[in-house]
């Protein structure tokens, strides 16, 4: 309207210098036509040229307001639609107070179990959660991959809008082309994608890659190796690489050998753990006699067990850090059959200054061989006031509480107010959360 | 349940940990505190004689000290943030909400404790929600001559805005981007003095529109017009219709005591029962004011209802009526051209409350259009206006819904992205309930397929 563009253009001179335009709009009362300028008088009334523009700017501001056509806008093609449920309305609830700050290393397990339940996030939350999956990327690739799979078709839909997102349909898209002539992150997720379907077809084109690929594509393989789908017919993929000249694959290879409990590095682990660690009946019961290596040795490098140097193992001396490593890597079926005691009963064995130790490295045996019996028994020995004291075992702890399956916690902590020592606090606080977060994503 | 849990009896009930969030000022200051909750930060915390307190350590090398009075509630801490209440004061109601602050029996701490006592030391404060609120008149007598007195000190406030305002006119608009906020300030503050608090607040609120990108000259034109028609308007007050004259009275800052509204003493004050539909809310923050707008429709009487409710900041505002669930209520309306400001009367059969009707009926684009022009003819100023729509969010050539019959409205620039808005409609329409306003739709909130509303 071009009587408003003049009135606005008036109104920045101001009346002392311009003119006052009319208003133009037919049907209107009142003066429309212009007004010359003028310094006008001292006090505003009808004859002042300032007041009479004010009053036609009124008049039209209004008439503006009022008249204002709609508009044109072109959406966007629709959405596929998603043949996959959502999650029940709790569900999604509890994802966007992760997403609002609640819990949010928690995210990923949530993301996990709603597609392995082939259910969807809800879609609102949608733009959240990518934008949190594109930050974090760096520390957590996977996130990426489970927030595209969670998100479904409508977060493909999305990715096409905001250039943001690409990650999603990256993902997505990815074929034996993504494979062939991807990129890093294409590769990596054409793999993941295959493993995560199909194990053992993963585990082929791994095989079949090797030889040309170089070391940090290696230990690429390895790393996705890890996240899903291990198995004993990994082994001898595994094992080889042992013997590989890359520290950091054969370092990979180690940690993966060392989750499968049936394999040989398991088997030599475990004789280098029983000769360490003995039961020892004596007056006032058993107790575990414990002796820690006396230095690691060239097999024991080739398994994987670092003579810790550096780092924060630095405060520990040598020989303690030897066992824990050994430990961490040992088959926890070693203690039960040998010892003929449960998960539970081996723990409750003394084991005096040594215990801090054991349940650091029985627990970092147990998340890695995904035991839940073994989990279940030593975050009960925490939450018993066991021995997280130090800063290593509450940090244990606080792992143990991300991964026990939360429904297996069947202790009720004390009602002991104030002494209830903050890591202890922490684990409780994160097993109900998981706890009430994996039921609602059953409903 | 198997689930751990760790019992910590205490003297004053828990907040729900949502409780606890919504005195944030902001969603960073939500997130932050939730992680400085669960980290390992707070050496000591304690509670007892309705208030809590804790040393919370931070990167400076003493540790930030905050107390919260739970009875206000107040807070301090001695961290320098301006957020009010701070991350951690929000961070340590948090601990105490999920049940881990112990009692101490002994007291506060000394540095706590001092705070405390000159809390309780001071008169009580007026309830939240009633701050403005004027009194109960005692002696019908001086009520009449202060009331006298106000008409008079308004209308010479009005007279001297709209010598501002012309002067603004008559030396031009182009030096308002060069103006500081206290060319607005001043002026607003004079307000104040001339009891017109309604005014104060809109001039204030136009010190940031020099700044507010393509546009600003006929947006602030636009402003001054309005404001110089109000005091027009309440020049010829006499001579106005009686509901015009109480929306330029109110517009002005004439409140209306809510105990009148409810009494139904005031002309067409009768009450209207209907189940009532929340449609949206909409928080402002102002001046350490926080105002909350919740709009409502009856479901059988069609009617929009605006319901207004302040609070200091860090102090929770009315909760008690939540988006997409139906209220069986009798409402009473304030007077005026447009009656859409109301307050609940009562409300019935409460085991009906809450349940979710479903969505509302979402209409076309041309009528809210019409219903906007027809209800400008009748109150002028009107900047906000109900929309329930059945639209199509658009990108393309800027952020905008579309109905079927292919008419769009712009979004409000300042809504931001309304990424959630499109990802809840992946392409297809979708119920929409917003505030349109002169600038664009700000959209509040959306029925998901499944008919259950989403607050964007």
């Amino acid at each position: 309207m071009s009587a408003w563009q003049d009135l606005v253009t008036a109104s920045l001179i101001g009346t002392e210098r311009t003119g006052v335009p009319g208003t133009g709009v037919p049907g209107l009362p009142g003066p429309a036509s212009a007004v010359p300028a003028s310094t006008g008088p001292e006090s505003p009334g009808p004859d002042d040229p300032a007041a009479l523009l004010l009053d036609r700017a009124a008049l039209l501001t209004v008439a503006r307001r009022g008249g204002r056509p709609a508009g044109p806008a072109e959406p966007p093609p629709a959405a596929e639609p998603d043949p996959a449920p959502a999650v029940s309305p709790e569900a999604g609830r509890r994802l966007a107070r992760m997403l609002g700050g609640e819990h949010p290393d928690l995210l990923a397990e949530w993301l996990a179990a709603a597609v392995a339940r082939d259910r969807r996030a809800p879609a609102h939350l949608l733009p959240a959660l990518l934008d949190r999956a594109r930050r974090v990327s760096p520390s957590d690739p996977g996130l990426r991959r489970l927030a595209a799979e969670a998100g479904g078709s409508r977060a493909r839909w999305l990715a096409g809008l905001n250039p943001d997102w690409t990650f999603v349909t990256a993902h997505a898209r990815a074929g034996q082309d993504a494979w062939r002539l991807g990129g890093k992150s294409q590769r990596r997720g054409y793999l993941a994608a295959l493993r995560a379907r199909d194990p053992g077809a993963a585990r082929e084109l791994v095989i079949q890659s090797w030889e040309a690929a170089a070391g940090p594509e290696r230990v690429m393989f390895l790393s996705v190796m890890a996240s899903a789908g291990l198995s004993p017919a990994d082994e001898p993929l595994l094992e080889a690489a042992l013997d590989e000249r890359d520290a950091e694959v054969r370092g990979w290879a180690a940690h993966l050998l060392a989750r499968l409990p049936g394999s040989a590095l398991g088997q030599r682990m475990a004789q280098r753990a029983l000769d360490c660690i003995r039961v020892e009946s004596g007056a006032r019961g058993a107790r575990l006699v414990v002796i820690p290596p006396a230095r690691s040795d060239a097999a024991m490098r080739r398994d994987g067990v670092t003579s810790g140097q550096g780092g924060r193992l630095q405060e520990r001396d040598t020989r303690t850090h030897l066992l824990h490593e050994v430990l961490a890597r040992t088959p926890l079926g070693t203690w039960t059959d040998r010892f003929g005691r449960t998960a539970e009963q081996v723990l409750a064995l003394r084991s005096g200054p040594w215990a801090p130790v054991l349940f650091t490295g029985w627990s970092r045996a147990a998340m890695a061989q995904r035991d839940q019996e073994w989990m279940t028994a030593l975050i009960d020995w925490a939450l018993a006031g066991g021995p997280t004291g130090t800063l290593f075992g509450a940090e244990t702890l606080r792992q143990l509480a991300r991964r026990v399956d939360p429904a297996r916690c069947a202790r009720e902590t004390a009602s002991r107010g104030a002494e209830i020592p903050l890591p202890i606090r922490d684990a409780i606080s994160v097993l109900r959360f998981r706890y009430d977060m994996l039921k609602e994503l059953e409903l | 349940m198997s689930v751990p849990q760790a019992r910590v009896s205490s003297v004053a009930e828990r907040w729900e940990r949502e409780r606890v969030l919504a005195l944030a000022p902001d969603a960073p200051s939500q997130r932050t505190a939730q992680s400085l909750a669960s980290g390992r930060a707070w050496p000591a915390t304690g509670a007892g004689a309705g208030a809590l307190w804790g040393e919370c350590r931070g990167s400076a090398a003493a540790p930030y000290r905050a107390v919260v009075d739970l009875s206000g509630p107040a807070y301090r801490c001695s961290c320098p943030s301006r957020k009010f209440p701070c991350k951690h004061v929000l961070a340590l109601l948090l601990l105490w909400a999920e049940g881990v602050v112990p009692d101490d029996a002994t007291g506060p701490p000394g540095w706590a404790a001092g705070w405390l006592t000159t809390r309780t030391g001071r008169p009580g404060r007026a309830p939240s929600g009633r701050s403005g609120e004027p009194a109960e008149p005692r002696d019908p007598k001086a009520a009449a001559r202060r009331a006298e007195q106000r008409e008079a000190r308004v209308a010479s406030g009005l007279a001297e805005l709209d010598r501002w305002l012309c002067d603004q006119a008559r030396q031009g608009l182009a030096a308002s981007q060069q103006a500081g906020y206290g060319h607005w300030d001043d002026i607003a503050a004079r307000m104040i003095d001339a009891q017109a608090s309604g005014l104060a607040e809109r001039l204030r609120a136009l010190a940031s529109v020099p700044h507010s990108g393509a546009g600003w000259d006929g947006r602030l034109l636009e402003e001054y017009a309005l404001l110089h028609l109000l005091a027009v308007a309440y020049r010829r007050q006499d001579g106005l219709p009686p509901p015009l004259r109480d929306t330029v009275r109110s517009r002005i800052g004439f409140s209306l005591r809510q105990a009148d509204v409810l009494a139904g003493i005031l002309p067409n004050g009768q009450p209207v029962r209907d189940h009532w539909l929340v449609l949206a809310r909409r928080d402002l923050e102002q001046d350490r004011i926080r105002a909350r707008r919740t709009w409502l429709r009856g479901r059988t009487t069609g009617r929009d209802a605006l319901l207004l409710s302040f609070a200091a900041a860090g102090q929770p505002l009315d909760d008690s009526l939540t988006v997409g669930t139906d209220t069986d209520a009798d409402l009473v309306f304030y007077p005026g051209a447009v009656p859409l400001r109301a307050v609940v009367l009562a409300q019935h059969d409460a085991s009906d409350d809450g349940r979710d009707g479903g969505p509302p009926h979402g209409g076309p684009v041309a009528g809210l259009l019409a219903g906007y022009a027809a209800a400008l003819a009748a109150d002028p100023w009107l900047d906000s206006w109900p929309a329930v729509l059945q639209v199509t969010p658009a990108r393309a050539p800027a952020p905008a819904v579309c109905d079927a019959d292919g008419d769009a409205l712009p979004l409000h620039p300042g809504a931001g992205d309304c990424w959630p808005l499109f990802a809840l409609s992946g392409g297809r329409p979708v119920t929409l309930a917003g505030e349109w306003t002169p600038r664009g739709l700000w959209p509040l909130t959306a029925w998901d397929e499944g008919g259950r509303a989403v607050a964007l």
